[in-house]
């Protein structure tokens, strides 16, 4: 598999991992009611706070793939594959 | 001159507040670079906060003492669509995510300061790249001037403040706050808001997460507080029915109707896509240290917005908890001062107010970071030093902040709380060169402009249009969808109608082979990264403890 198939198709889930995290936050019908309440929240107040956590939980995996998905991209275009390691670059060790 | 004011809160609050004026003049000398004459110091912070200080920096950045004051007051005013400050900082994460790892690359490979230094440097037009940065200064200056309004509610529920016609004297406690808020940032630049943010914020975790578990103990836990505000609610409504019906007052509600579900909808987005293209947040992400730190506070970061949720929640609580104001932004001061006891109440408020200090120290920065870059080394001085930049930045932050204290004092509240809302508007227009630029250079130059031009006369002229029962003009921030009656956020449509004209005529342009200019960038600039060449560490001195 080329690096960029590989970088591509990393990018394609972190995408669909972060999609519910923007479309369920602007979906309102979905949660625009009172019932089930929960702690003496209505739904509206307690999904909303529920749908924080869950942007989180999505965001950490995402962010794990970023970093495969960082190197495909850079290999890609030219740069070393980690930063800061030049490969016969004139460039500045990461300290 | 100070009457009604509870001594121990009072000297709670002022014992605070020095605490904070110390850090923000010894913020010159953390993480010490060589010298601060330079706009990568001043206005960047040395490029090199790591996760922990760009969360608490960022987390400041972006939850504004005035978020802390107007959401929990829309609440409490009854407003269906409040409570979209949640959603709108659930969205806004991923696209930071996504589209800031870019900005940080190419903007560390070719030094960009700014936004519009990137669209400067990407498509080659110093008109675009000077619209970009008017837009942003235009933006910000009443966002700061908010920041004031914030802290003024305060002091005016602390007792503090005279009774003089006269609004220097009025408000001079407000001017010595903003003297020394203003000192500091001209001697530390972004060191001393990223410093004093740690105060800042460790105050306000506390206070709400007091406020949120004490206060509903005390007067009947949420079940009581949501049923009776609903129960509130209600009965404003059938009072005031015949007023509602002529459009003389607006009817409450704890949750949108579904008419209402679209403008919630589109406001949560529109200010989510407009947030991070707002300079100061820009400012924020390119002060951190490398690519990684962005995304980790992506997922670091939402939780202020949980913060922001119940802080929100705190304008029912004051209704369940009797709070009379007629000021709603005073009702969250007013329920503390009411409920805590007065140390922890000075605590509150100095919260508040520092919370302020914050984003208007970053906002100033910022907005002298754009003149700076883009209108003074663009335009009047092209050969300046990193020195002269450095010094016009820093006098030009001071004339920003006296600018946006003007403001406040002399002209009426609402007019910045217009602006504000107006700024949103344009903000947004920007992205399109912004954000499209991080990707493809496929968009002409003109067309960008062109488009950008549309949707700020566009947006300006429907927000102008919207009346509401207390003003003819700037009433609101929702407008019709042409031909329907579904209300949605005028930023949107702008947005919309600056993407239509900006593809149409790239088409346009293309075919007729108009010059598009040469791009400084190259596609691997947008994937560097720390210890890449031109990517280095720009601190040189002392490794810092938390980074």
């Amino acid at each position: 598999m080329t690096s960029r198939d590989h970088g591509a198709r990393r990018w394609s889930l972190i995408c669909l991992l972060l999609l519910p995290a923007v479309v369920l936050p602007l979906w309102v019908s979905l949660y625009d009611r009172e019932d089930p309440k929960l702690f003496g929240f209505p739904f509206y107040y307690w999904f909303q706070f529920a749908l924080i956590l869950l942007a989180v939980a999505l965001t950490l995996p995402a962010y794990f793939l970023a970093l495969g998905a960082d190197r495909a991209d850079r290999v890609r275009h030219g740069l070393p594959a980690e930063p800061g390691r030049p490969e016969g670059r004139d460039g500045g060790e990461a300290r | 001159m100070i009457d009604h004011v509870d001594g121990v809160a009072f000297g709670v609050f002022i014992f605070l507040f020095l605490v904070v004026t110390v850090l923000g003049f010894a913020a010159a000398r953390w993480r010490r670079a060589k010298d601060l004459d330079s706009l990568d110091e001043w206005g960047l912070g040395g490029r090199g906060f790591g996760t922990f200080i760009a969360w608490f920096l960022i987390g400041g950045d972006i939850y504004t003492a005035y978020t802390f004051i107007a959401v929990p007051a829309t609440l409490y005013a009854g407003s269906a669509v409040g409570f979209f400050a949640v959603p709108y900082t659930i969205v806004v994460y991923p696209l930071i995510f996504l589209f800031l790892p870019r900005l940080w690359s190419v903007s560390h490979r070719h030094g960009y300061v700014t936004p519009a230094d990137f669209v400067q440097g990407r498509y080659d037009s110093r008109p675009l790249a000077l619209a970009i940065a008017l837009t942003g200064i235009l933006a910000t200056m009443p966002y700061i001037a908010l920041q004031l309004v914030g802290m003024q509610v305060v002091l005016e529920v602390m007792g503090i403040g005279t009774d003089s016609s006269n609004w220097f004297v009025k408000d001079l406690p407000l001017f010595i706050a903003f003297v020394v808020l203003a000192a500091y940032t001209y001697s530390s630049g972004l060191r001393a808001p990223a410093l004093i943010a740690f105060v800042k914020d460790t105050l306000i975790y506390i206070v709400i997460l007091v406020a949120v578990l004490y206060i509903p103990s005390q007067i009947g836990g949420w079940g009581h507080i949501f049923d009776t505000v609903t129960a509130g609610f209600a009965d404003f409504n059938s009072t005031n029915a015949d007023a509602i019906a002529a459009g003389e007052a607006s009817p409450k509600a704890t949750m949108p109707p579904e008419a209402a579900q679209w403008a919630y909808a589109s406001l949560a987005l529109g200010s989510a896509l407009a947030l991070f293209m707002y300079p100061h947040s820009v400012t924020g992400v390119l002060s951190t240290r490398s690519r990684s730190v962005i995304r980790r506070n992506a997922a670091l970061l939402p939780a202020y917005s949980f913060l922001l949720g119940l802080l929100a929640l705190l304008g029912f609580v004051a209704i369940a908890a009797g709070v009379k104001v007629d000021n709603p932004q005073q009702s969250v001061p007013q329920l503390f001062e009411e409920q805590f006891s007065p140390w922890f109440a000075g605590v509150a408020f100095a919260a508040i107010v520092i919370g302020a200090l914050v984003p208007a120290a970053i906002m100033s920065i910022a907005a002298a970071n754009l003149w700076t870059r883009n209108i003074y080394k663009a335009f009047i001085n092209r050969a300046a030093t990193h020195a002269q930049e450095a010094r016009q930045a820093k006098l030009v932050s001071l004339l920003v902040k006296f600018g946006a204290l003007v403001f406040v004092l002399a002209l009426s509240k609402d007019f910045a709380i217009n602006l504000q809302l107006l700024g949103g508007v344009w903000i947004l227009q920007t992205l399109p060169a912004i954000v499209i630029g991080l990707y493809t250079r496929w968009m002409h130059r003109w067309a960008l402009l062109a488009g950008w031009a549309v949707g700020m006369a566009w947006g300006t002229w429907l927000a102008y249009g919207v009346k509401s029962p207390v003003q003819d003009h700037f009433g609101g921030p929702l407008v019709n969808l042409p031909g329907t009656e579904t209300k949605v956020y005028i930023a949107i449509l702008a947005f919309g109608l600056n993407l239509v004209v900006g593809v149409v005529l790239t088409v346009v342009l293309r075919a007729m082979k108009v010059d598009e200019g040469v791009d400084q960038t190259r596609p691997q600039d947008f994937h560097a990264d720390l210890g890449d060449p031109g990517v280095e560490e720009e601190l040189d001195a002392e490794t810092p403890a938390h980074a």
